[in-house]
């Protein structure tokens, strides 16, 4: 019920209108890429998706992750700025629900842009490379993978959001952590698990980290549930504080 | 009213908004993971380039790809959303002022902002060089002439892109979208500047000027040649239009 | 007569001042109380407390025989409420974010019109609420707080911002509320001759301290025996004030 709430509370800040053209500049961007310089990718003795994810992933994930920044603080502000937070928190609910909705809304949205994401990569793919069998399950892997690795940074902007009133501060927060995953060295295992940092690599190498995909989804896993546990402790400080 | 006053006005308005530590923070924070792993740049020998000009440029360009332009995205939004907030641009309309001049003394604010932040970027390098050239033994510091001379360089090829995010803050009265696009042009800077036409892109500029100076300080990376023509008079006119633009939409939709 | 709400001790400090100290409210059911004091003295405070929006530095409340935080989902769903400047979702017309009150409250879909009717706000209802202006504003508020017919309503200054009309309006409408839905209304003024009007029972706040509670021909009484001017209730008030305040060392 909660969930077709949130949906509705969104009507008008333009969320989804973000998260569908964000999408559509995200998948296009393969596309481009690949028909700018052509030569430079199918003469290389890789697998098709290997090649595009190692062209373009930076690429996409660096939008992606702004995408959700981008969402989170509209979410949070429709709340924050006519002060209907307070008025939430006057109703005979729990306040763990309305993140609850919210972070699943955000996901939701997310794995919509990663399907117009992996269109784009399954097109590139039959256009420019020749693709054997294992195709459309290696790319099920991949966005199964990915998704994964999105969601303690899913999680995170949520949390940041959730805790500032103040829309600037939290945008600036995510930001900054934003910019700090590009900086951080791409070759550490505990640097990548930085959740602004994790859904830069892919399944099959870059950024090389040289550790099997299932630890970084347990590490992925856990960070998830860390911080909505935080989330649950924090709101509740930030309450008691009031 | 001189258009000084109206820029102390506007320096005014600004007071207490927390912008300074906006620009500080992302520079205290784009220094730490360098040093820490100033160790590094012994291992780029492979590419010709020394370490104390790899400790300088890997900086610099963190700082000019993306923490720069987002701080001008940042900046833009919160001038104008401290007129739009509670509504004080409506007493500002219903004053004796010039919309138009009002609008460019706010982008001399952002400037000047802008300017603050790369003489925070020079002063942290020099402690930061210092103490990096402490910890590997091997002196980090490069000529201060060339760090300044840089550090101009990516401001004054950050002024199209200033005044092309003004255009967007004032014309996007919603500020989430304004800060969204703003966000979104400069990820694809990198991809602009590799294309013959970069100097169409004014967010690639900063961006492109450092890493024509990597080239050059690089034995074995791709040079990028800075050609005046046609650069300079087309960023021109993507400044004079965003300005022209800016000044025509500021104030409008308050003022239906 | 038992009491809707009961406050033993409600203190509030901040850092540098107390915004509620040591206050002991006695709310009758089915009664209209009006809160009394002017800007600042801790009336919004006090509101916010019964409804867990910012928490006692020391002291408890009783609501309807429940307490805080134990019940503090059961506490909520019987009390509807209008806090300050109303709180609404800019981006959303007035019926919609009505609609979002009613889901979480689980009211039937009807419950949105009639509380419009009642405001006044009916047809205005498809217009986006940061259109409205400042009085349609507080009518939308309003609203929210009625939807349900909840048997505690908590109103801070809902007159707010409102025409003379709509003054008149809005008081008649609360002034008829206990006798409609048989509620207990707490409602806040910095006006003693509004809460005259509507309220069978006054508290008066000042400073955090509570200088009276009582009927209003009690306050005449009292206020005759303290050799303050009655002839004028708003008189009365401002020399209450203006007493106490002296008392507190002209400091104000």
């Amino acid at each position: 019920m909660s969930l077709t709430l949130e949906q509705r509370k969104l009507k008008r800040t333009g969320f989804f209108p973000a998260f569908f053209i964000g999408g559509l500049l995200a998948a296009s961007f393969p596309i481009l890429n690949t028909a700018v310089r052509p030569d430079q990718f199918i003469y290389q003795p890789l697998p098709a998706l290997d090649i595009l994810m190692d062209a373009n992933w930076q690429m996409i994930a660096m939008l992606n992750l702004s995408f959700l920044v981008v969402g989170s603080c509209i979410m949070y502000h429709t709340e924050f700025s006519g002060r209907a937070m307070q008025k939430m928190e006057a109703l005979p609910q729990r306040t763990g629900n309305l993140f609850a909705a919210k972070t699943i809304l955000l996901i939701a949205s997310l794995i919509f842009v990663l399907l117009l994401e992996m269109a784009s990569l399954a097109f590139c793919s039959y256009h420019w490379f020749s693709v054997d069998n294992g195709f459309w399950m290696d790319l099920l892997k991949t966005f199964g993978y990915e998704l994964a690795l999105f969601l303690p940074a899913s999680i995170l902007v949520m949390v940041i959001a959730s805790l500032c009133p103040n829309m600037w501060i939290s945008l600036g927060i995510s930001v900054i952590c934003l910019f700090v995953a590009t900086m951080l060295p791409t070759d550490s295992f505990i640097f990548s698990l930085f959740p602004f940092a994790m859904p830069f690599q892919t399944l099959t190498g870059a950024p090389k980290v040289s550790v099997a995909p299932i630890s970084v989804l347990m590490a992925a896993g856990g960070e998830t549930i860390l911080f909505g546990v935080a989330e649950a402790v924090l709101g509740k400080i930030r309450r008691n504080l009031a | 009213m001189k258009f000084f006053s109206y820029i102390s006005i506007e320096l005014k308005k600004i007071r207490r908004s927390h912008i300074l530590w906006i620009l500080l923070i992302p520079i205290v924070i784009l220094w730490i993971p360098s040093i820490v792993n100033s160790g590094m740049n012994f291992e780029m020998q492979a590419e010709g380039i020394s370490p104390e000009d790899n400790f300088f440029i890997q900086s610099f360009m963190g700082l000019a790809w993306f923490m720069y332009p987002a701080t001008l995205v940042i900046g833009t939004v919160l001038l104008n959303q401290t007129e739009r907030g509670n509504r004080g641009i409506l007493k500002m309309l219903s004053l004796p002022v010039n919309p138009a001049a009002l609008c460019m003394a706010k982008f001399v604010v952002l400037l000047m902002l802008a300017a603050a932040q790369m003489v925070f970027m020079i002063l942290v390098y020099f402690p930061s060089a210092a103490i990096a050239s402490q910890m590997n033994d091997y002196n980090l510091m490069i000529s201060p002439f060339l760090v300044l001379r840089e550090t101009g360089l990516i401001y004054l090829s950050s002024l199209p892109m200033a005044a092309f995010y003004w255009m967007v803050a004032t014309c996007i009265t919603t500020p989430v979208f304004s800060i969204g696009i703003g966000l979104a042009s400069i990820i694809p800077s990198v991809l602009a500047m590799n294309t013959k036409v970069w100097f169409v892109y004014p967010m690639c500029y900063p961006f492109y000027m450092i890493t024509a100076l990597q080239g050059e300080m690089a034995a074995h990376f791709d040079t990028f040649t800075i050609e005046l023509v046609p650069w300079i008079p087309v960023a021109a006119g993507i400044t004079i239009i965003c300005l022209a633009v800016s000044c025509i939409f500021f104030g409008k939709s308050e003022r239906r | 007569m038992t009491n809707m709400i009961e406050t033993y001790h409600l203190t509030k400090t901040y850092s540098d001042f107390t915004a509620v100290s040591d206050l002991n409210l006695h709310i009758q059911k089915g009664r209209i109380y009006g809160f009394l004091g002017p800007n600042g003295a801790g009336k919004s405070t006090t509101m916010k407390m019964l409804l867990g929006l910012t928490k006692p530095t020391r002291g408890t409340f009783q609501i309807n025989g429940k307490s805080y935080p134990k019940d503090r989902m059961a506490i909520l769903r019987e009390i509807g409420s209008f806090i300050e400047a109303p709180a609404f979702y800019g981006n959303l017309s007035g019926e919609e974010n009505l609609d979002i009150i009613r889901e979480i409250l689980r009211l039937p879909k009807s419950s949105v019109g009639e509380a419009l009717k009642t405001v006044g706000l009916f047809e205005h209802r498809k217009r986006l609420a940061k259109k409205y202006s400042l009085g349609m504003k507080q009518r939308l508020g309003l609203a929210g707080a009625l939807l349900g017919q909840p048997p505690i309503l908590i109103l801070d200054e809902p007159t707010n911002g409102l025409d003379p009309a709509g003054i008149h309006e809005i008081r008649t409408l609360i002034r008829s509320l206990p006798q409609k839905y048989d509620c207990t209304v707490l409602v806040s003024s910095h006006l003693l001759s509004e809460i005259e009007l509507m309220a069978d029972e006054i508290g008066i706040l000042n400073h955090g301290r509570l200088l009276f509670e009582g009927a209003l021909q009690e306050l005449k009484d009292w206020a005759q025996r303290q050799g303050l001017p009655i002839d004028n209730l708003e008189d009365t008030f401002l020399a209450l004030i203006e007493e106490d305040n002296l008392k507190r060392g002209g400091d104000r």
